[in-house]
């Protein structure tokens, strides 16, 4: 188990952060030549600026999908915000970057109940996520296996953080849940750039790649239905 | 997969592989990244990256020279691709000498501070005005792409108007540092092995870089001519290799003569590891490229050619790895440290090659630097994919490849950091010098080391004849022990020790004590352990109240950081002596010397050559934190 808790710490969490990091700027550099490229053999070179825009903000920030979909917004913003922050303030996490690289931000990391709340709501909205998921029909029918997983892994370093940092006392246990949640976490980092979890970086160019490569009608995925010819069918 | 993209998919995870190296210099420092010692400071970066870059790319001057001076017009078709190497190989220079440097930022000192006694300065003001002539011989190539931009074609007519003179100045300049390379190592007859260390030392290394850049010329040629599967320009390849052999005949005299002359003759017919060198070196430089170069029916065969020219080549860059290190007296005799360059030296240096060959193809696909371009991929007929589940399509030639080498980076640039081990990050530092036992019953022998260089200590008369407190020097016990002994705590000889042992307080094997029993339970993570770890922790006394012996007049225990024998020892020896020095006017008539380092060490310490400070330290490979004492 000790080795197993340093191999994870050690050369397999330098292996994932770093592609993990040079992963997504990869991608994001790839999708930005491919929209230059496309715009060079594109016979028409205007772009909806205005729309790809309007888009852009809504996925970043998502107003508007209050108006239709309440709970599954608010529940999928919280999870958004507790996934990023509590990992990334989190004290012991500075510290332990501190502790390797010798700078750190712990002046603004996270007390310790705020984090342990953190964490308690984002497990929650992950869980809520799921059974959303789960329960609406048209979703289950478009979702993926790896859907589901996905949810499930995010979830896990959470579940095993938060023991650890306010459950167990006892060493033995604590390091195994360690290791569970190092471990978990390095998976989350390697598969980050080759999945769907990419759209973290992806987001604010998927837009602008979409209106330059694919040149689909403006407003053409609200009107769905009506653009395919296929109004007042069933799903 | 054509070979051109097999090959440059190796070069990118080579780079991927340099750039963690590369990181891991930059933040951790030489000694985390390199075998470079206070003996041997100058390894791999500067025998192979500088020295031999340099030789590497004398090829430009070489048939810039033949070219423009001596008016061999049939060298015209080469001599682009030969300035095009030279330029990079000295960009190539540049950046490896960049992660050599200690100080790198401080580069632009030797334009400033002047030190004209200095060959290095010459060097350094050389290669920089040489990259200069380089870039504007190169520059027209470059600007030819561009006719319709009005400044630039001015430039590029301005630039070619000068060809000439800047031909010049290039042969000038190389011929001033190529040799001044080889006065660097004037100034140590009695480091460099005598069979490498000549008074002429400048003349054979700028003999020896004109073979080289011909040599150069044909690998370079017939390589990315394989590569791009094009017919490489045989007939004046092989008069280039007519050339060599006039020069490498030369060399071979010149070398010969001056060791003989010399009188280090008797050298050449050694069984030591210096001489297998030297043969080795010179089979490589001289003797298998004549061979193959001076009988027609060999030289004729490409297979043969390349053969010869590449051992040519691989000899001189081993020539410069000669001189610039391997051969040094300090890595040939056992008194010295030995050197060897760790794999993040050789990756780097590797990943600085593969750079510039990187750009070496993306001139010579985008850039007229031969006669014809070579096809070019996205000019292919679009074939239909495969609308196969096992497969993949990734998009046209040139889109695949820029999706495939960015992955092999990313994969490689990761698995390289895996692989920098925590003990490479936190570098390699003191060895540990376990502490053993002090022997003896009424007088000590303090040997910590057990190295035969001891303080004889008269236990007894400190304690019976003069009185002092037990307490005074046995100022703390383990836990459920008397008089616990120095070296217990004091562990090791230079390195502070650990009296508390965390580890061992939390593991399950030993006290399996959870955080709660010494750290408070209601504490914030967050908050109070940032700065106050000392307000939320236990003392040591709460649970081992038998730390202190009885006649231990300060009892406070503030940090469980132990200094290291010999500074515990001094510390506590010469202090106590001065204090009786300063309180007894009696004591210092009869006893002046009683704090001087002659009253406890009567004989000088004794050079022990096994014993060495800095040595490997190879524990802890996996653990990426291991505890840091504040």
């Amino acid at each position: 188990m000790e080795d197993l808790l340093n191999f994870a710490k050690g050369p397999l969490f330098r292996f994932s952060f770093a592609v993990m990091l040079l992963g997504l700027l990869r991608l994001f550099v790839l999708s930005l030549i491919n929209g230059f490229e496309a715009k060079k053999k594109a016979p028409d070179k205007s772009i909806p600026k205005g729309y790809v825009r309007k888009l852009t903000w809504g996925y970043l920030f998502p107003i508007r999908a209050f108006r239709t979909k309440p709970i599954y917004s608010l529940v999928s913003i919280i999870f958004h915000i507790g996934f990023i922050l509590t990992p990334l303030l989190l004290y012991s996490h500075a510290l332990l970057f501190s502790e390797s690289i010798g700078f750190s931000w712990m002046g603004i990391s996270l007390s310790k109940p705020v984090a342990d709340n953190l964490a308690l709501i984002t497990i929650f909205a992950g869980i809520i996520l799921l059974l959303l998921r789960l329960t609406s029909k048209i979703t289950r029918s478009i979702s993926r296996k790896q859907d589901y997983l996905w949810l499930l892994l995010l979830v896990v370093p959470f579940i095993t953080g938060y023991v650890c940092s306010a459950v167990v006392t006892e060493p033995a246990t604590y390091k195994t849940f360690l290791t569970i949640h190092v471990l978990s976490g390095d998976f989350i980092f390697i598969f980050m750039p080759f999945t769907k979890i990419a759209h973290c970086i992806l987001l604010p160019l998927s837009q602008w790649v979409t209106a330059r490569s694919w040149k689909f009608v403006p407003e053409a995925g609200e009107n769905i239905e009506k653009i395919l010819g296929k109004e007042g069918q069933k799903l | 997969m054509e070979r051109i993209n097999k090959f440059k998919l190796v070069l990118w995870i080579i780079l991927g592989i340099a750039l963690a190296a590369g990181i891991t210099r930059f933040i951790f420092g030489l000694g985390a990244t390199t075998n470079l010692s206070d003996t041997t400071p100058w390894g791999f970066w500067i025998g192979f990256d500088v020295m031999g870059g340099v030789a590497l790319a004398a090829g430009g001057f070489v048939i810039a020279a033949f070219n423009y001076i001596f008016g061999r017009k049939e060298f015209h078709s080469i001599s682009r691709a030969a300035i095009l190497t030279a330029f990079l190989g000295y960009v190539a220079v540049v950046i490896g000498l960049l992660f050599d440097l200690g100080l790198p930022w401080n580069i632009w000192h030797m334009i400033i501070f002047w030190n004209p006694h200095s060959p290095l300065f010459e060097v350094g003001w050389c290669v920089m005005l040489y990259l200069t002539v380089l870039f504007l011989e190169f520059m027209p190539v470059v600007l030819e792409r561009f006719p319709n931009l009005h400044l630039l074609s001015k430039i590029h007519k301005v630039l070619t108007k000068i060809r000439i003179p800047l031909v010049v100045l290039g042969i000038m300049l190389s011929t001033l540092h190529q040799s001044s390379l080889g006065s660097l190592f004037l100034t140590m007859p009695y480091r460099l092995h005598p069979l490498w260390w000549s008074p002429i030392l400048p003349v054979i290394f700028f003999v020896s870089a004109i073979c080289l850049g011909l040599m150069m010329v044909i690998v370079e040629n017939m390589t990315s001519s394989y590569l791009y599967k094009r017919e490489f320009e045989e007939n004046i390849l092989g008069k280039l290799s007519r050339i060599a052999v006039y020069l490498l005949l030369f060399y071979l005299v010149l070398r010969f003569g001056d060791i003989i002359i010399r009188g280090a003759g008797i050298f050449l017919f050694q069984a030591s590891w210096g001489t297998y060198l030297f043969w080795l070196e010179l089979a490589l430089t001289v003797f298998i490229p004549l061979i193959i170069f001076i009988i027609p029916k060999l030289r004729k065969q490409p297979n043969f050619l390349y053969l010869g020219a590449l051992s040519g080549v691989f000899g001189i860059v081993l020539n410069r790895l000669n001189v610039g290190g391997l051969t040094h007296l300090t890595n040939l005799t056992k008194s010295g440290s030995f050197y060897f360059p760790s794999w993040l030296e050789l990756s780097i240096s590797a990943g600085v090659v593969s750079l510039a060959m990187l750009a070496f193809f993306y001139f010579i696909e985008n850039y007229s630097v031969w006669d014809e371009k070579p096809k070019d991929i996205d000019s292919e007929p679009l074939t239909v994919p495969k609308f196969n589940t096992n497969y993949v399509y990734l998009g046209p030639t040139k889109t695949a490849n820029r999706v495939k080498f960015s992955f092999a980076f990313v994969i490689a640039f990761g698995l390289a950091f895996a692989l920098i081990s925590g003990k490479h990050i936190y570098s390699k530092g003191f060895d540990k010098t376990p502490v053993y036992k002090a022997r003896g019953g009424d007088t000590l022998l303090i040997d910590g080391n057990r190295n035969g260089y001891g303080v004889m200590f008269p236990h007894k008369f400190h304690g019976d004849s003069i009185k002092i407190a037990c307490g005074k020097c046995h100022h703390l016990n383990k836990p459920k022990d008397k008089n616990t002994q120095c070296f217990e705590c004091h562990n090791d000889m230079y390195l502070t020790g650990d009296a508390f042992r965390h580890d061992w307080h939390t593991s399950a094997q030993g006290a399996n004590l959870n955080c709660f029993e010494c750290h408070k339970h209601n504490v914030n993570k967050g908050e109070e352990f940032r700065g106050n770890m000392a307000a939320i922790t236990k003392l040591c006394l709460k649970c081992h109240n038998d730390l202190f012996p009885a006649d231990v007049k300060v009892k406070i225990l503030k940090t469980y950081v132990t200094l290291s024998y010999t500074d515990a020892m001094h510390k506590l020896c010469i202090n106590c002596h001065k204090e009786r020095l300063a309180a007894d006017s009696l004591l210092r008539k009869s006893k002046p010397g009683l704090a001087l380092c002659s009253n406890c060490h009567p004989k000088p310490a004794q050079y022990s050559a096994e014993h060495k400070l800095f040595t490997k330290q190879n524990v802890n490979k996996w653990v990426v934190v291991p505890p840091r004492l504040k």
